[in-house]
């Protein structure tokens, strides 16, 4: 999913470079309003600690049937343990973190950011919302509509980014967009699967052990 | 200045963590636990135009960090990097916040 330096067109490249500093400028706004409504003193070390684990788990590369692999993005798992601007923020500091080691451009870190940070991280957490709003009018346990709902809004948002990144390619010429659009959708579709599993099981252990952590409760309307 | 003592396990654990979970990581390719096939994206790269054009993308870190062989090396760097941004960024979050009260 990490678009590598050298794909992307210039305006593409651009373009999304300041759509992304605009969303993460609104995230830091966003999130200075949490900070003062939370305990911010435990949530700022929580954020660091997320990322630096989040930073880890995305090279864990798990094998996926057709001589592929497939690792953890978490944008979905950040937004609901975190919040939406906060999942942004984070992915942003991963990526940046990981373009050192070669795994995405640093050039691309804008368009990365839009596929992993925004549409996984704040469109993930709007399906995870909206997912929830549904499994509410059930008599299921909270943690298991929240645990659902992360795996559901995980897979899509996923297979949402593939879409975005196989559009990106595509306008940048590398591939043309009638190749690359099929050919990521059809590949996340699967790899999502890996995606779901994780983030779901991440979100259950968490409900387990220490449920005062997933921090949006009241923003995701589990009842 | 931040009060670095009141953070000293948050900031613990971040190093802890990323190192434990690279070492964990190297483990997990060297035993073939985890693969080392192509993501999503290099597969559909891979298919459309072959596996030397991808290897050759131009790379803006080529020259600054180009002079590093060894691939130990790079990843000792790579985690004192790793650790040293994600400190800060949380460093800079903490000084912020301190300087606002």
């Amino acid at each position: 999913m990490h678009i590598p330096d050298g794909l992307l067109d210039p305006v593409t490249t651009i373009v999304l470079w300041i759509v992304t500093i605009v969303i993460m400028f609104i995230s830091f706004k966003k999130i200075r309003k949490s900070f003062e409504e939370e305990d911010s003193e435990k949530l700022i070390p929580y954020i660091g600690v997320l990322a630096a684990t989040l930073f880890a788990f995305q090279f864990v590369n798990y094998p996926v049937p057709g001589g592929t692999s497939g690792h953890l993005v978490g944008g979905t798992l950040v937004g609901v343990i975190l919040g939406p601007w906060a999942a942004v923020i984070v992915i942003f500091m991963i990526l940046v973190v990981q373009s050192l080691f070669g795994d995405g451009g640093i050039t691309a870190i804008g368009a990365n950011t839009f596929n992993m940070g925004v549409i996984c991280g704040i469109v993930g957490f709007y399906i995870v919302k909206a997912l929830i709003l549904i499994l509410n009018k059930t008599n299921m346990e909270k943690q298991k509509k929240v645990t659902i709902a992360t795996a559901i809004g995980s897979y899509v948002s996923i297979v949402l980014a593939a879409l975005m990144a196989g559009i990106e390619i595509g306008i940048g010429g590398a591939i043309p967009m009638n190749i690359a659009v099929p050919a990521m959708v059809f590949w996340h579709l699967i790899i999502g699967i890996g995606e779901a599993i994780i983030s779901a099981f991440i979100v259950y252990f968490i409900y387990k052990v220490k449920p005062e952590f997933i921090t949006t409760e009241e923003m995701l309307g589990v009842k | 200045m931040v009060d670095l003592d009141k953070y000293k396990w948050p900031i613990l654990t971040i190093i802890i963590i990323t190192v434990v979970l690279m070492i964990m990581i190297a483990v997990g390719f060297t035993i073939g636990i985890l693969s080392e096939d192509p993501d999503g994206l290099e597969r559909v790269l891979i298919d459309a135009r072959g596996e030397t054009w991808v290897e050759n993308l131009p790379s803006p870190w080529e020259p600054i960090l180009g002079w590093i062989e060894s691939d130990y090396i790079a990843g000792i760097i790579g985690i004192i990097l790793s650790v040293v941004l994600i400190m800060s960024a949380f460093y800079l979050i903490t000084y912020l916040k301190k300087t606002q009260h």
